[in-house]
Protein backbone atom coordinates (compact mmCIF):
# COMPACT_ATOMS: atom_id res chain seq x y z
CA UNK A 1 0.00 0.00 0.00
CA UNK A 2 1.56 3.85 -0.79
CA UNK A 3 1.09 4.91 2.35
CA UNK A 4 3.04 8.35 1.38
CA UNK A 5 -0.55 9.64 0.40
CA UNK A 6 -3.39 10.18 2.20
CA UNK A 7 -6.53 8.51 0.23
CA UNK A 8 -9.90 10.82 -0.09
CA UNK A 9 -13.18 9.08 0.70
CA UNK A 10 -15.10 9.71 -2.29
CA UNK A 11 -18.48 8.63 -4.05
CA UNK A 12 -19.44 8.49 -7.39
CA UNK A 13 -20.17 12.26 -7.65
CA UNK A 14 -17.08 13.08 -6.12
CA UNK A 15 -14.68 11.12 -8.12
CA UNK A 16 -14.03 13.58 -10.43
CA UNK A 17 -12.71 15.98 -8.30
CA UNK A 18 -9.67 13.42 -7.39
CA UNK A 19 -8.89 12.05 -10.34
CA UNK A 20 -5.81 10.94 -10.83
CA UNK A 21 -5.23 10.86 -7.05
CA UNK A 22 -5.58 8.32 -4.46
CA UNK A 23 -9.41 8.06 -3.20
CA UNK A 24 -11.08 5.42 -1.33
CA UNK A 25 -15.03 4.10 -1.92
CA UNK A 26 -17.38 1.58 -0.92
CA UNK A 27 -19.39 -0.05 -4.12
CA UNK A 28 -22.15 -2.55 -4.20
CA UNK A 29 -21.66 -5.01 -7.11
CA UNK A 30 -23.16 -5.30 -10.00
CA UNK A 31 -21.25 -7.72 -11.78
CA UNK A 32 -17.93 -8.93 -12.03
CA UNK A 33 -15.92 -9.43 -15.26
CA UNK A 34 -12.15 -10.51 -16.01
CA UNK A 35 -10.09 -7.71 -14.58
CA UNK A 36 -12.74 -5.29 -13.69
CA UNK A 37 -15.61 -5.23 -11.33
CA UNK A 38 -18.71 -3.30 -12.15
CA UNK A 39 -20.72 -1.60 -9.66
CA UNK A 40 -23.33 1.12 -7.64
CA UNK A 41 -20.87 4.02 -5.69
CA UNK A 42 -22.84 4.89 -2.49
CA UNK A 43 -24.84 7.92 -4.62
CA UNK A 44 -26.33 5.14 -6.74
CA UNK A 45 -23.66 6.39 -9.81
CA UNK A 46 -22.14 3.57 -11.90
CA UNK A 47 -18.15 3.01 -11.51
CA UNK A 48 -15.77 0.70 -12.79
CA UNK A 49 -13.17 -0.80 -10.92
CA UNK A 50 -10.40 -2.40 -12.64
CA UNK A 51 -7.78 -4.70 -10.70
CA UNK A 52 -8.12 -8.23 -9.26
CA UNK A 53 -11.04 -8.67 -6.82
CA UNK A 54 -10.79 -10.80 -4.02
CA UNK A 55 -12.66 -14.10 -4.45
CA UNK A 56 -15.68 -14.55 -3.29
CA UNK A 57 -16.55 -11.19 -3.43
CA UNK A 58 -19.10 -9.93 -0.79
CA UNK A 59 -22.13 -7.44 -1.84
CA UNK A 60 -20.16 -4.51 -0.48
CA UNK A 61 -16.47 -4.01 -1.13
CA UNK A 62 -14.10 -1.36 -0.32
CA UNK A 63 -11.47 -0.46 -2.66
CA UNK A 64 -8.53 1.97 -2.62
CA UNK A 65 -6.94 3.11 -5.46
CA UNK A 66 -6.25 5.95 -8.27
CA UNK A 67 -8.71 7.59 -9.64
CA UNK A 68 -8.42 7.26 -13.26
CA UNK A 69 -11.64 9.31 -14.46
CA UNK A 70 -14.99 10.45 -13.24
CA UNK A 71 -16.49 7.14 -13.06
CA UNK A 72 -13.63 4.58 -12.83
CA UNK A 73 -10.73 3.65 -10.23
CA UNK A 74 -7.76 1.41 -10.53
CA UNK A 75 -7.64 -0.04 -7.41
CA UNK A 76 -4.57 -1.05 -5.46
CA UNK A 77 -6.23 -2.36 -2.50
CA UNK A 78 -9.71 -4.80 -2.04
CA UNK A 79 -11.53 -5.13 1.26
CA UNK A 80 -14.62 -7.25 1.65
CA UNK A 81 -17.04 -5.25 3.47
CA UNK A 82 -19.42 -8.15 4.06
CA UNK A 83 -23.25 -7.84 2.83
CA UNK A 84 -24.80 -5.57 4.90
CA UNK A 85 -23.19 -1.98 4.84
CA UNK A 86 -25.14 0.99 5.47
CA UNK A 87 -24.42 3.37 2.23
CA UNK A 88 -26.43 6.35 3.14
CA UNK A 89 -24.31 6.91 5.93
CA UNK A 90 -21.12 6.51 4.03
CA UNK A 91 -21.97 9.04 1.48
CA UNK A 92 -23.35 11.63 4.17
CA UNK A 93 -19.49 11.08 5.47
CA UNK A 94 -17.82 11.78 1.81
CA UNK A 95 -19.71 14.66 1.53
CA UNK A 96 -18.21 16.47 4.83
CA UNK A 97 -15.24 14.89 4.71
CA UNK A 98 -14.78 16.48 1.13
CA UNK A 99 -16.31 19.94 1.94
CA UNK A 100 -16.55 21.60 5.51
CA UNK A 101 -14.41 19.19 7.30
CA UNK A 102 -11.89 18.53 4.56
CA UNK A 103 -8.92 20.05 7.20
CA UNK A 104 -9.57 16.92 9.53
CA UNK A 105 -9.11 14.09 6.84
CA UNK A 106 -7.11 15.48 3.69
CA UNK B 1 -19.91 5.04 44.79
CA UNK B 2 -17.48 7.57 43.76
CA UNK B 3 -14.41 5.73 45.21
CA UNK B 4 -12.55 5.36 42.10
CA UNK B 5 -11.62 8.58 40.47
CA UNK B 6 -11.55 6.75 37.11
CA UNK B 7 -14.75 6.65 35.69
CA UNK B 8 -14.60 3.69 33.20
CA UNK B 9 -17.83 3.72 31.51
CA UNK B 10 -17.95 7.81 31.36
CA UNK B 11 -14.56 7.11 29.58
CA UNK B 12 -14.94 4.03 27.19
CA UNK B 13 -19.20 4.24 26.47
CA UNK B 14 -18.08 6.04 23.32
CA UNK B 15 -17.58 9.53 24.96
CA UNK B 16 -16.21 10.60 28.01
CA UNK B 17 -15.47 13.86 26.53
CA UNK B 18 -19.10 14.69 26.68
CA UNK B 19 -20.97 13.37 29.99
CA UNK B 20 -24.45 12.03 28.96
CA UNK B 21 -26.97 12.90 31.65
CA UNK B 22 -26.97 9.72 33.01
CA UNK B 23 -22.93 9.78 33.86
CA UNK B 24 -23.08 13.24 34.38
CA UNK B 25 -23.26 13.04 38.50
CA UNK B 26 -20.82 10.26 38.21
CA UNK B 27 -17.31 12.15 37.65
CA UNK B 28 -18.21 15.54 39.06
CA UNK B 29 -17.45 14.43 42.62
CA UNK B 30 -13.61 14.28 42.22
CA UNK B 31 -13.52 16.54 39.90
CA UNK B 32 -14.66 19.73 41.63
CA UNK B 33 -11.13 18.78 43.18
CA UNK B 34 -9.06 17.50 41.01
CA UNK B 35 -10.30 19.37 37.19
CA UNK B 36 -6.79 18.03 35.57
CA UNK B 37 -7.53 14.91 36.32
CA UNK B 38 -10.90 14.65 34.33
CA UNK B 39 -9.42 15.84 31.34
CA UNK B 40 -7.18 13.25 31.23
CA UNK B 41 -9.66 10.54 31.35
CA UNK B 42 -11.14 11.92 28.45
CA UNK B 43 -10.96 9.43 25.25
CA UNK B 44 -11.20 11.43 22.45
CA UNK B 45 -11.74 9.79 18.46
CA UNK B 46 -8.83 11.15 15.79
CA UNK B 47 -8.07 10.88 12.62
CA UNK B 48 -4.49 10.26 12.20
CA UNK B 49 -4.50 13.44 9.95
CA UNK B 50 -5.52 15.76 13.26
CA UNK B 51 -2.22 13.31 14.90
CA UNK B 52 0.23 14.83 12.93
CA UNK B 53 -1.45 18.05 12.94
CA UNK B 54 -1.11 18.38 16.63
CA UNK B 55 2.73 17.30 16.69
CA UNK B 56 2.91 20.13 14.05
CA UNK B 57 1.52 23.11 16.66
CA UNK B 58 4.68 21.84 18.79
CA UNK B 59 3.02 22.19 22.18
CA UNK B 60 4.65 20.52 25.12
CA UNK B 61 0.98 19.78 26.64
CA UNK B 62 -0.60 18.00 23.87
CA UNK B 63 -4.17 19.49 23.22
CA UNK B 64 -6.57 19.94 20.24
CA UNK B 65 -9.72 22.54 19.57
CA UNK B 66 -8.90 23.43 23.21
CA UNK B 67 -9.11 19.76 24.85
CA UNK B 68 -6.06 17.89 26.29
CA UNK B 69 -5.38 14.98 24.12
CA UNK B 70 -4.38 11.96 25.97
CA UNK B 71 -6.16 8.40 25.62
CA UNK B 72 -7.46 7.82 21.82
CA UNK B 73 -9.37 6.11 19.91
CA UNK B 74 -8.46 5.08 16.30
CA UNK B 75 -9.79 2.95 13.46
CA UNK B 76 -7.58 2.25 10.45
CA UNK B 77 -5.95 -0.42 8.57
CA UNK B 78 -3.26 -2.24 9.18
CA UNK B 79 -0.43 -1.88 6.46
CA UNK B 80 2.24 -3.27 8.57
CA UNK B 81 3.25 -5.47 11.87
CA UNK B 82 6.91 -5.77 12.99
CA UNK B 83 6.64 -8.49 15.77
CA UNK B 84 9.59 -8.38 18.38
CA UNK B 85 9.95 -10.83 21.70
CA UNK B 86 8.45 -8.35 24.16
CA UNK B 87 6.04 -5.62 22.00
CA UNK B 88 4.66 -5.52 18.62
CA UNK B 89 4.12 -2.57 16.28
CA UNK B 90 1.58 -2.20 14.14
CA UNK B 91 1.70 0.63 11.05
CA UNK B 92 -2.37 1.52 10.70
CA UNK B 93 -3.64 3.75 8.37
CA UNK B 94 -6.88 5.23 8.27
CA UNK B 95 -6.89 6.91 4.93
CA UNK B 96 -5.95 10.14 6.38
CA UNK B 97 -1.89 9.14 6.98
CA UNK B 98 -0.81 6.60 9.18
CA UNK B 99 1.38 6.31 12.57
CA UNK B 100 2.48 3.18 14.25
CA UNK B 101 1.42 1.83 17.40
CA UNK B 102 3.35 -0.39 19.95
CA UNK B 103 1.54 -2.88 22.17
CA UNK B 104 4.11 -4.41 24.69
CA UNK B 105 3.27 -7.89 25.52
CA UNK B 106 3.61 -8.82 29.12
CA UNK B 107 0.53 -11.72 29.18
CA UNK B 108 -0.49 -14.47 27.38
CA UNK B 109 -3.44 -12.27 26.93
CA UNK B 110 -1.32 -9.39 25.30
CA UNK B 111 -0.04 -12.01 22.72
CA UNK B 112 -3.11 -13.92 21.82
CA UNK B 113 -4.51 -10.61 21.01
CA UNK B 114 -1.67 -9.34 18.83
CA UNK B 115 -1.82 -12.81 16.95
CA UNK B 116 -5.40 -12.18 15.21
CA UNK B 117 -4.40 -9.57 13.61
CA UNK B 118 -2.64 -9.44 10.19
CA UNK B 119 -2.08 -7.05 7.15
CA UNK B 120 -5.01 -5.33 5.47
CA UNK B 121 -7.42 -6.20 8.73
CA UNK B 122 -9.46 -2.83 9.78
CA UNK B 123 -8.46 -2.58 13.69
CA UNK B 124 -10.03 -0.24 16.35
CA UNK B 125 -6.91 1.04 18.39
CA UNK B 126 -7.03 2.41 21.85
CA UNK B 127 -4.16 4.28 23.18
CA UNK B 128 -1.92 6.88 24.59
CA UNK B 129 -0.31 9.72 21.99
CA UNK B 130 3.74 9.50 22.67
CA UNK B 131 6.58 11.24 21.43
CA UNK B 132 9.54 9.25 21.10
CA UNK B 133 12.22 11.46 19.23
CA UNK B 134 9.60 14.21 17.95
CA UNK B 135 7.66 10.64 16.26
CA UNK B 136 4.48 10.32 17.21
CA UNK B 137 3.43 6.96 18.29
CA UNK B 138 0.54 5.64 20.01
CA UNK B 139 1.41 3.32 22.98
CA UNK B 140 -1.40 1.07 22.27
CA UNK B 141 -3.72 -0.11 25.34
CA UNK B 142 -6.09 -2.26 23.16
CA UNK B 143 -6.28 -3.26 19.31
CA UNK B 144 -8.87 -5.33 18.19
CA UNK B 145 -10.22 -5.87 14.02
CA UNK B 146 -13.13 -4.86 13.02
CA UNK B 147 -16.18 -7.20 12.26
CA UNK B 148 -18.58 -4.52 11.27
CA UNK B 149 -17.63 -2.46 8.71
CA UNK B 150 -19.81 0.43 9.28
CA UNK B 151 -17.40 1.05 12.47
CA UNK B 152 -15.57 2.88 9.87
CA UNK B 153 -18.46 5.58 9.16
CA UNK B 154 -19.42 5.36 12.51
CA UNK B 155 -15.44 6.39 13.66
CA UNK B 156 -15.11 9.12 11.10
CA UNK B 157 -18.32 10.64 12.36
CA UNK B 158 -17.85 10.76 15.64
CA UNK B 159 -13.92 12.70 15.31
CA UNK B 160 -15.92 15.45 13.08
CA UNK B 161 -18.78 15.57 15.98
CA UNK B 162 -16.21 15.88 19.01
CA UNK B 163 -14.40 18.16 16.78
CA UNK B 164 -17.56 20.24 15.80
CA UNK B 165 -18.28 20.34 19.86
CA UNK B 166 -15.31 21.16 20.91
CA UNK B 167 -14.62 23.87 18.48
CA UNK B 168 -18.30 25.36 18.69
CA UNK B 169 -18.00 25.06 22.84
CA UNK B 170 -14.74 26.62 23.07
CA UNK B 171 -16.61 29.88 21.25
CA UNK B 172 -19.08 29.58 24.05
CA UNK B 173 -17.01 29.41 26.89
CA UNK B 174 -15.48 32.60 26.26
CA UNK B 175 -18.97 34.62 25.15
CA UNK B 176 -19.76 33.61 28.39
CA UNK B 177 -16.43 34.68 30.24
CA UNK B 178 -18.73 37.29 32.38
CA UNK B 179 -20.97 34.15 33.59
CA UNK B 180 -17.48 32.83 34.72
CA UNK B 181 -16.98 35.59 37.50
CA UNK B 182 -20.34 35.82 38.60
CA UNK B 183 -20.68 32.15 38.97
CA UNK B 184 -17.72 32.82 41.92
CA UNK B 185 -15.06 30.49 40.58
CA UNK B 186 -16.23 27.35 40.59
CA UNK B 187 -13.69 26.32 38.13
CA UNK B 188 -11.50 29.34 36.26
CA UNK B 189 -10.07 27.13 33.85
CA UNK B 190 -11.65 27.93 30.38
CA UNK B 191 -11.27 24.50 28.88
CA UNK B 192 -14.03 22.51 27.68
CA UNK B 193 -14.31 19.40 29.59
CA UNK B 194 -13.59 21.51 32.95
CA UNK B 195 -16.77 23.41 32.08
CA UNK B 196 -18.98 20.65 31.17
CA UNK B 197 -17.49 17.52 33.01
CA UNK B 198 -16.29 19.09 36.22
CA UNK B 199 -18.97 21.86 36.61
CA UNK B 200 -22.67 21.05 36.21
CA UNK B 201 -23.68 24.54 36.38
CA UNK B 202 -21.12 25.60 34.08
CA UNK B 203 -22.76 23.00 31.50
CA UNK B 204 -26.01 24.45 31.80
CA UNK B 205 -24.78 27.80 30.96
CA UNK B 206 -23.07 26.73 27.80
CA UNK B 207 -26.42 24.89 26.87
CA UNK B 208 -27.98 28.09 27.67
CA UNK B 209 -25.22 30.63 25.67
CA UNK B 210 -26.15 28.34 22.44
CA UNK B 211 -29.77 28.60 22.81
CA UNK B 212 -29.23 33.01 22.73
CA UNK B 213 -26.20 33.23 20.75
CA UNK B 214 -24.60 34.57 23.52
CA UNK B 215 -27.12 37.08 24.74
CA UNK B 216 -28.39 36.14 28.46
CA UNK B 217 -31.37 36.17 30.01
CA UNK B 218 -30.77 38.05 33.06
CA UNK B 219 -33.48 35.86 34.93
CA UNK B 220 -31.75 32.80 34.64
CA UNK B 221 -28.15 34.10 34.79
CA UNK B 222 -28.97 35.78 38.50
CA UNK B 223 -30.70 31.84 39.70
CA UNK B 224 -27.30 30.48 38.18
CA UNK B 225 -25.15 32.73 40.06
CA UNK B 226 -27.46 32.44 42.96
CA UNK B 227 -26.96 28.52 42.31
CA UNK B 228 -23.39 28.68 42.40
CA UNK B 229 -23.26 30.49 46.43
CA UNK B 230 -26.07 28.34 47.30
CA UNK B 231 -23.88 25.25 46.67
CA UNK B 232 -20.96 26.59 47.97
CA UNK B 233 -22.59 26.71 50.99
CA UNK B 234 -24.12 23.48 51.58
CA UNK B 235 -20.34 22.12 50.69
CA UNK B 236 -19.28 24.09 53.70
CA UNK B 237 -17.98 21.17 56.39
CA UNK B 238 -20.56 22.47 58.74
CA UNK B 239 -23.71 21.74 56.74
CA UNK B 240 -22.15 18.64 55.09
CA UNK B 241 -21.66 16.79 58.48
CA UNK B 242 -25.25 18.16 59.72
CA UNK B 243 -27.52 14.65 59.27
CA UNK B 244 -30.67 16.53 58.76
CA UNK B 245 -29.10 19.37 56.35
CA UNK B 246 -29.64 23.13 56.50
CA UNK B 247 -32.94 24.37 56.03
CA UNK B 248 -33.88 27.02 53.32
CA UNK B 249 -34.61 30.09 55.44
CA UNK B 250 -31.16 29.39 57.39
CA UNK B 251 -29.61 29.56 53.53
CA UNK B 252 -31.29 32.62 52.88
CA UNK B 253 -30.22 34.69 55.87
CA UNK B 254 -26.46 33.82 55.77
CA UNK B 255 -26.44 33.91 52.34
CA UNK B 256 -28.42 37.69 52.35
CA UNK B 257 -30.67 36.41 49.39
CA UNK B 258 -34.55 36.65 49.55
CA UNK B 259 -36.10 33.90 50.72
CA UNK B 260 -38.30 33.17 47.28
CA UNK B 261 -34.89 33.29 45.05
CA UNK B 262 -33.49 31.26 47.46
CA UNK B 263 -36.67 28.47 47.04
CA UNK B 264 -36.71 28.84 43.45
CA UNK B 265 -33.05 27.77 43.42
CA UNK B 266 -33.23 24.75 45.76
CA UNK B 267 -35.64 23.34 43.86
CA UNK B 268 -33.84 23.76 40.73
CA UNK B 269 -30.90 22.43 42.30
CA UNK B 270 -32.67 19.42 43.37
CA UNK B 271 -34.56 18.90 40.19
CA UNK B 272 -30.93 18.65 38.64
CA UNK B 273 -29.97 16.13 41.67
CA UNK B 274 -27.04 18.16 43.06
CA UNK B 275 -28.85 18.51 46.11
CA UNK B 276 -31.25 16.63 47.75
CA UNK B 277 -34.22 17.19 50.83
CA UNK B 278 -33.85 15.23 54.21
CA UNK B 279 -36.88 16.26 56.57
CA UNK B 280 -39.15 19.24 55.62
CA UNK B 281 -37.71 21.97 53.64
CA UNK B 282 -34.06 20.85 54.69
CA UNK B 283 -31.64 20.35 52.04
CA UNK B 284 -28.46 18.72 52.13
CA UNK B 285 -25.50 18.69 48.90
CA UNK B 286 -25.39 15.19 47.36
CA UNK B 287 -22.07 13.53 48.05
CA UNK B 288 -22.06 9.87 48.01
Amino acid sequence: MDTSSPAALVNGGLLRMHVGRKVRAVIQVVRSEVGSVVGKSTDDRQLVVKGSPPVPLTSYVEVIGVAENDNSIQAEIWTNFGDSFDTSNYDQLCQLANGEFKHLFL
Amino acid sequence: MQANEFDGNAAFSGGGFMPSQATQTAPDRSSFSSSKNSDARCLIPLTVKQLKDLSRGGESGISIDGVDVNNIVLVGMVSKIDNAVSDCTFRVDDGTGWVECTKWIHEPVDSAEVDVISVGMYVRVYGQLKSIQSRRTLHTFSIRPLTDFNEIVNHFAECIYVHLYNTKLRGGVTTQSQATNLVGGMTTQPQVTNSIVSNPIMGYQTNLSNQFSGEYNTDEQQILGVSSMVLNYLRRPACLASETGVRSDVVARELNISLDKIRTTLEYLSSEGLIYTTTDDHYKFTDA
